[in-house]
């Protein structure tokens, strides 16, 4: 089938996985370019607006202890929250189900002999899909949100959380509204589209005998709402007919008004990137002004109605892992910084309702946990975890929904014997083959390297990359990581027996990852000498798997066991207060964050208190504390690359704030850098090697890749970058070597 | 009240903000006279204009403007989907985001400052807080603070859901601003 073709509904529930498949292929044609300008204008946005924020990071542990205790006193404050509206004169229901919702709405409707109702944006309401129900009975129902008008119009679900159809180009919008309202009228702008929706709705708001309205956030106190929008539908939705109702989830109650205060200064800068949005109102309803009356009607008192819906919250809310989902406060920050979801959009990077990094919690806790297949284009890169306003560890609620999907998988014996034979943990070998292969490189390598040059000629092999994609799914157009002759450990112990320690150095424990180790030996070198160069004389660890693979599969119980034994090794060294150093950032964040996971409490306390540091990071803190002048050390000039380069850090880099140091380093070296700004490369690990995403993870890439072109106009520039996936995506994209930084340097050195 | 100093820098950074929020601000004394001008040159050519009479500044304050024959304080339901503008008091600024805070528990107050192409909201300078949290403070919330309904208006309505950033969606097209002195 034609990708464009394929019509967003009916790939909208994603427990098929071709469905998955078959949506990115349709946004990768049809969507992409729309998605990818919208989401990255409010990551852009996002980036400034909290940067002026001075008190950022303290509203954020607020927020999150606002919501932590929240939800832990939910049933409480519920009850709460009936006893200040009915006080108010409101009325109060509590859906068990989204049926009980959409019932308890149409009937009060049904009461009031509404046969019109305007709407304003309401995700939870698509999560009850309540305008089919209220349609079934006769009631039509306007959607006055613009986004929401035109996918009404286009009978398609949200692609985005906040801005539900910024998968469509001006162009598309005006292609669709001239093909379903058969108009002559020029549709060309953005501004006569908006004329055209806005005098249709007009008359609807003026007619409307009822209004329905989310709720961003509710008090218990005083039964306060907060709504925040721009476009003014939702002030007439509420403030213009005589019968309100309001629908939100059961997580949207706060204790009070003041908390409120918390969040209207985060959720529109997380969210838009706006101080604030055009309009927030904060309403205390029934409203007591008198609703409009249109010509010629009397009128009505004022009625409200809040529907909170549970609709599986409740099972969320005593569920260890799901219960952070119910923090969010549905910013999309975690979309729109996310190289993956700024490339496809929520009609692949989403469900049937919620879409992005926290969607496909919010699809198994609301719907069924094969609902979260799309969740697999999480690709654990963490850059969402520093956006998200209520600090939300949304990589890892993923890995967790990637293990019970694992789990839910049948045992075969091949699987079974191929996890015994690679070390997966005994749960985890029910997973599918590909990912216990990703999972397991540690192990493959191992044997790889033992005789390398054999397997590189294996590798290279045309039968052989057929097996490997017809049985673990890894793409042939990508290039296998050749194994180097010797590996890092080798090279360094071979080394070592020549080199004898000077006393007086600093010393280092320089962890040998699995990665460089068995991949990129010369780069782990490299970092050893340049430390070497500035007094620190650093020891390389015995390799080990950190665990990142693993969980990035969703085997979760073998990344435990590969991080206890990486704990054993390292905690002797951290108890001695030695500096850990750590060539890759995926593994520098496991250390650093993802071990709090995977550790028991006890002994994640003891490991939590390590230095761990990128050799860049070392180098750049030593210099300055000693005043090294790094332009003598490691002087550009004579850098046989020449000085111009393009450095891109590592997503995980830059969420363990560790990327500027080494832009400083290359800078005072005397290095001309131009940075990159995109998200992630693509690759992320074993994502961009996996057949099915390919296309998606070069898509990603392209972002990249453009901007290197874009630095070139005046010249080449020698590619620089410290991830070991963003090494294999520049080369597949740009084709020619790119550099580790410490490379560099070494380079300036040799004489 | 904050110190004059304080204040006066509070009411430069409302106004850039406002500004950037794509309001225009302007200046009045306190007297009827003062006040009438500013609103009508900010009315410019309206033919209708609704008008939701102030709770907070003295009614006095609007003598004089309410006198002109195209103000409708007690509109029909005709005039108020047909006028050109809609005046309201504001009770509070916030200079971080350049918003006003209009209470909307009054009479026609929030039809009247949404409903038009124009909305006119004049706000004391004293009254201008630093950042939007400081309306959820408990002083503020005390009594019925915490009932009140209101919504902070920040720039015109607008959307960025037909591509292109639009200003003037359901909500008024123009905001102004008038800080009273």
């Amino acid at each position: 089938m034609n990708p464009a073709d394929i019509n967003p509904r009916q790939v909208a529930n994603k427990s098929d996985k071709q469905r998955l498949l078959d949506a990115i292929r349709m946004t990768l044609a049809v969507q992409s370019p729309a998605v990818r300008h919208n989401t990255q204008t409010f990551n852009r946005n996002r980036y400034a607006a909290t940067s002026r924020l001075a008190d950022y990071n303290q509203l954020k542990d607020r927020a999150r202890k606002i919501k932590e205790n929240a939800i832990a006193n939910l049933p409480q404050l519920l009850q709460q929250l009936e006893v200040s509206l009915k006080a108010n004169g409101g009325h109060f229901y509590l859906a068990k189900t989204a049926a009980d919702a959409d019932n308890y709405i149409r009937d009060v409707l049904v009461r009031h002999q509404a046969t019109l109702v305007v709407k304003g944006k309401s995700i939870t309401s698509e999560e009850t899909k309540l305008n089919h129900a209220l349609e079934a009975a006769g009631i039509t129902v306007a959607e006055t949100d613009l986004a929401e008008f035109i996918l009404q119009v286009a009978d398609e679900q949200p692609s985005h959380i906040i801005a539900p159809a910024l998968h469509y180009s001006r162009e598309r919008i005006t292609a669709l509204f001239k093909r379903k309202f058969a108009t002559d009228l020029p549709l060309d702008t953005g501004e006569e589209l908006t004329v055209f929706a806005r005098e249709k709705l007009r008359q609807k708001f003026i007619a409307a005998d009822a209004g329905i309205s989310g709720a961003n956030l509710i008090a218990a106190d005083s039964g306060s709402l907060m709504l925040v929008e721009s476009e003014g539908n939702i002030r007439m939705t509420m403030i213009l007919p005589p019968l309100h109702i309001a629908i939100a989830g059961i997580e949207k109650v706060v204790p009070s008004r003041a908390d409120f205060g918390t969040f209207i200064e985060l959720l529109p800068r997380s969210g838009t990137g706006q101080p604030l949005t055009s309009y927030v109102s904060i309403l205390h309803p029934p409203l007591k002004a008198t609703p409009f009356a249109a010509p010629g009607k009397q009128t009505k008192p004022r009625e409200f109605h809040l529907v909170l819906i549970d609709n599986g919250r409740s099972r969320m809310r005593e569920d260890p892992v799901l219960q952070e989902a119910l923090y969010c406060i549905r910013c999309s920050a975690c979309m729109n910084c996310c190289a993956n979801f700024e490339t496809v959009g929520g009609h692949a990077f989403g469900g049937e309702t919620y879409s992005g990094g926290i969607g496909g919690s919010w699809e198994a806790g609301t719907g069924t946990l094969l609902n979260a297949r799309f969740s697999e284009l999480c690709t654990g890169c963490s850059r969402c975890v520093t956006q998200c306003p209520v600090r939300i560890d949304i990589p890892w609620l993923n890995a967790n929904l990637r293990q019970r999907m694992n789990l839910e998988e049948p045992a075969t014996p091949a699987k079974s014997l191929f996890g015994r034979m690679t070390g997966s943990a005994e749960e985890d070998r029910v997973a599918p083959l590909q990912k216990q292969f990703f999972a397991n490189y540690d192990v493959m390598a191992a044997r790889a390297a033992r005789s390398a040059s054999l397997a590189n000629a294996v590798n290279r092999l045309s039968v052989v990359r057929d097996l490997m994609e017809s049985a673990v799914g890894l793409d042939r157009r990508r290039k296998v990581p050749e194994f180097p002759a010797k590996t890092w450990t080798q090279l360094y112990r071979e080394e070592h027996a020549a080199h004898a320690t000077q006393t007086g150095q600093a010393r280092a424990l320089m962890f040998a990852d699995v990665f460089t180790n068995y991949g990129s030996p010369e780069r782990g070198m490299a970092a050893i000498h340049v430390l070497r160069q500035v007094g620190v004389e650093a020891e390389l660890s015995q390799s080990l798997a950190d665990g990142r693979a693993a969980i990035s599969q969703g085997m979760i119980a073998t990344a435990r066991k590969q991080a206890v034994a990486a704990c054993q090794l390292l905690l002797p060294y951290i108890h001695q207060g030695t500096t850990i150093c750590v060539l890759e950032p995926s593994v520098l964040a496991m250390f650093r964050y993802d071990y709090a996971h995977l550790l028991d409490a006890e002994t994640w306390a003891k490991f939590a208190v390590g230095n761990f540091v990128e050799p860049m990071q070392l180098l750049w803190s030593v210099a300055k504390a000693q005043g090294l002048d790094l332009s003598q050390l490691f002087p550009a000039a004579r850098s046989p690359q020449g000085i111009s380069i393009f450095y891109h850090s590592h997503c995980q880099q830059r969420t363990c704030d560790t990327a500027w140091q080494t832009i400083e380093v290359l800078r005072a070296c005397g290095f001309d850098v131009v940075t990159s700004s995109v998200e992630c490369c693509g690759m992320a690990g074993s994502f961009g090697y996996k057949r099915e995403y390919y296309e998606l993870s070069m898509a990603v890439g392209e972002d990249l890749f453009a901007q290197v072109r874009a630095a070139e106009q005046n010249g080449p520039r020698t590619l620089v970058a410290t991830g070991t996936s963003c090494h294999e995506q520049l080369w597949a994209g740009m084709g020619r070597e790119v550099l580790h930084p410490a490379e560099l340097l070494l380079r300036t050195t040799s004489r | 009240m904050q110190p004059a100093v304080a204040q006066s820098s509070l009411i430069e950074e409302f106004t850039l903000a406002a500004t950037q929020a794509v309001a225009t601000v302007s200046f009045s004394d306190r007297s009827s006279q003062a006040l009438c001008a500013a609103l009508l040159q900010a009315v410019g050519g309206a033919t209708s204009i609704l008008f939701a009479p102030p709770h907070e500044l003295p009614v006095e304050l609007f003598s004089q403007f309410v006198a002109d024959p195209r103000v409708r304080s007690n509109p029909t339901p005709e005039e108020m989907v047909a006028s050109d503008a809609g005046v309201t008091e504001a009770f509070a600024g916030v200079a971080s985001t350049g918003s006003v805070c209009i209470d909307i528990s009054f009479e026609r107050t929030g039809m009247v400052s949404l409903m038009a192409p124009l909305h006119v909201a004049v706000v004391a300078a004293e009254t201008i807080e630093p950042q939007p949290r400081d309306l959820f403070r408990t002083d503020v919330l005390g009594g019925a603070g915490l009932e009140r309904d209101f919504v902070f208006v920040t720039g015109p309505s607008a959307t960025a859901d037909m591509g292109p950033l639009v200003r003037g969606v359901h909500g008024p097209h123009k905001l102004h601003i008038i800080v009273l002195r």
